[in-house]
């Protein structure tokens, strides 16, 4: 197997964590905030690109409007279930917030199923990203590249935003003690939302990056969220750093399983996610706390 | 004041009995035998479950792995050995338990709500294996030709005979989950899932009861999971799919977990209420969205006890 091969394979991987990244970013923040891990995300990211699929395909709109638009959609839908559901149920234990994302996330893929079909629908790779580009030792996908750009970009906006931002402060300390946050006088509720609706907006985000790499179907939600359940395992829970790492490692191990050992490829990622739960169960870089 | 123990329980609940002829009678009460058969099994199966959610206080996304391996494994042990029923009931069980102690093993090194997505995850792998070693399981088709072989001299191929074969099964499960939930180890369990560092520093090995009721669950799903696929004489991939474990939850919710006969009568009523549905509409799952929703947001303790509480006690 020639070296250059193994590159490519080893950016697709990088590429296929983007999406990872991204994805547990927004369950990372919005399970540190809220206490609810957000069965309903891989729903959020299946909905933006189903945004992009109608923005760009039946309304033959711009990529880039897709771009803008569906995150916004996206994080407008999570900023209403948050507001309108979720919100009457944070006094209770954190399993009934997680079952009503998990009713949320089969209430979205059946209205999606039932709106637009069952059938996979098809999204174009956008003009200007046709093509490769050359990397000098090796030609990569533009579009890939620049999957790789946008998610290098928002890692790091994100990272910036948490660390050196007021709103940022108030995040962190709400994730490690909300009543405090509130007992000082900010109103923690209105946070509360933000942050789902961002968390939304990202997953929304990655769904519209993914349309033009995989077919669009209402189911495809599920098994990316498993998969991004993994990567947060993994990485551990609550940490920027965590998801990145985590959905480094699951992205290179799928796409290195699928040359190496095709039929394990699925379940490569599970056994190394019971490797790390037999040696280090908080993952790489979670925090103790988060374990209750 | 309660009288504690299982003879207190039942002599407490001595109206129970009003619902033998009820049971008796089920198959000649549903559109077709065979869908009572299919709600006993889910009971049985609810009933497990609820010993780890309700009285442990664990909630598993991953149950979904004991009810379909529970049927794989009986199906191919069937199949493949031509085996007597009684042994195939047998090997798939502890075949289903050899599977649970590992995956139990690890997940309890978790807590709260990572030991949700951990059982989760767990559930997508066996899905993963079923489907793609398709020579041994049937891949993406299922396992077909389940045979129904007799049971000592009883043949089981009439609907009618295995309705009643299950329902023994149900019965001596209903004693023995009874037995446990009332004995000492069940408040044992009780006390992990009230607070489970204090049941540690009174000194319980929490972890050692966790695993205990994980298996036990797991028990109860694998016999489910054989019954279906004798039920059946198939087992679709789909058993192993996350929605089977969505489904025992929302039963659990629906029924009112920590109650024993509260998701037995959720399963009961989901079952036939998917049947019922299912001959007017395609959108069966579409529903069970909306019932998940909104049984989360106002069943929380089962619909019984909230239906009790709001028509005959207003205030």
């Amino acid at each position: 197997m020639d070296i250059q091969f193994i590159f490519v394979q080893l950016f697709n991987g990088l590429a296929l964590g983007s999406f990872y990244i991204l994805l547990s970013l927004g369950l990372t923040i919005i399970f540190g905030m809220l206490g609810v891990v957000n069965f309903a995300h891989g729903a959020l990211y299946m909905l933006g690109a189903y945004c992009a699929y109608t923005l760009v395909q039946v309304y033959s709109g711009n990529f880039w409007i897709a771009v803008i638009l569906s995150p916004l959609i996206v994080g407008l839908i999570g900023i209403v279930m948050e507001f309108t559901l979720l919100r009457k149920l944070y006094d209770l234990p954190h399993f009934y917030n997680l079952l009503l994302t998990f009713g949320l996330m089969i209430f979205i893929e059946e209205l999606v199923q039932i709106i637009y079909s069952p059938m996979g629908k098809p999204f174009n790779t956008p003009k200007e990203f046709l093509g490769s580009f050359d990397l000098g030792f090796m030609l990569f996908p533009k579009y890939r590249l620049f999957i790789l750009g946008v998610t290098t970009f928002l890692a790091v906006g994100i990272w910036l935003f948490i660390s050196k931002t007021k709103l940022g402060a108030i995040i962190r300390a709400g994730t490690d003690d909300s009543e405090m946050v509130d007992a000082l006088g900010i109103d923690i509720s209105k946070i509360f939302t933000l942050v789902f609706g961002m968390g939304a907006g990202l997953a929304g985000l990655s769904g519209v990056l993914a349309a033009p790499l995989q077919n669009i179907f209402p189911y495809m939600g599920m098994g990316i969220l498993t998969e991004t359940f993994v990567v947060v395992i993994i990485g551990g829970m609550g940490s920027i750093f965590g998801s990145i790492l985590g959905g480094i490692i699951v992205g290179e191990l799928i796409t290195m399983g699928v040359i190496f050992w095709p039929p394990l490829a699925n379940t490569l990622i599970y056994i190394f996610m019971a490797a790390v739960l037999l040696l280090r169960p908080r993952g790489f870089f979670g925090r103790v706390k988060f374990f209750e | 004041m309660e009288e504690s123990g299982i003879l207190g329980f039942i002599r407490n609940r001595w109206y129970f009995i009003l619902l033998i002829p009820l049971f008796i009678l089920l198959p000649f009460l549903t559109p077709h035998h065979s869908l009572a058969s299919e709600m006993l099994i889910f009971a049985i199966f609810a009933m497990g479950y609820d010993i780890l959610f309700g009285y442990t206080g664990l909630l598993s996304f991953g149950h979904a792995i004991f009810f379909g391996v529970g049927a794989y494994s009986l199906g191919l042990i069937l199949i493949k050995l031509q085996a007597p029923l009684l042994l195939g009931l047998l090997g798939g069980v502890f075949v289903t338990l050899v599977i649970a102690l590992a995956v139990g093993f690890l997940s309890i090194r978790v807590r709260g709500i990572y030991f949700v997505m951990v059982t989760l995850a767990f559930c997508q792998m066996f899905y993963f294996i079923a489907l793609k070693w398709a020579g041994f399981t049937g891949g993406d088709n299922g396992l077909h030709g389940v045979p129904r072989p007799p049971i000592f001299t009883i043949h089981l191929d009439s609907e009618i005979r295995l309705y009643y074969f299950i329902l023994i099964l149900f019965v001596l499960c209903l004693f023995l989950a009874l037995r446990i939930v009332h004995s000492p180890f069940g408040r044992a369990l009780q006390s992990l899932k009230s607070n489970e560092d204090r049941a540690k520093s009174i000194g319980f090995d929490t972890n050692h009861f966790k695993l205990i009721s994980f298996l036990i669950s797991a028990f109860f799903g694998a016999l489910a999971g054989g019954l279906y696929a004798l039920h059946l004489n198939f087992v679709p991939i789909e058993t192993l799919n996350i929605m089977t474990s969505g489904d025992v939850v929302i039963m659990s919710i629906i029924g009112g977990i920590g109650t024993l006969y509260g998701p037995i009568f959720g399963a009961l009523l989901l079952v036939y209420l998917k049947n019922l549905m299912s001959g007017w509409t395609e959108q069966w799952n579409f529903i069970m969205g909306i019932l998940f929703i909104t049984s989360v947001l106002t069943l929380r303790r089962g619909i019984l006890v909230e239906v009790k509480q709001r028509f005959f006690h207003k205030r």
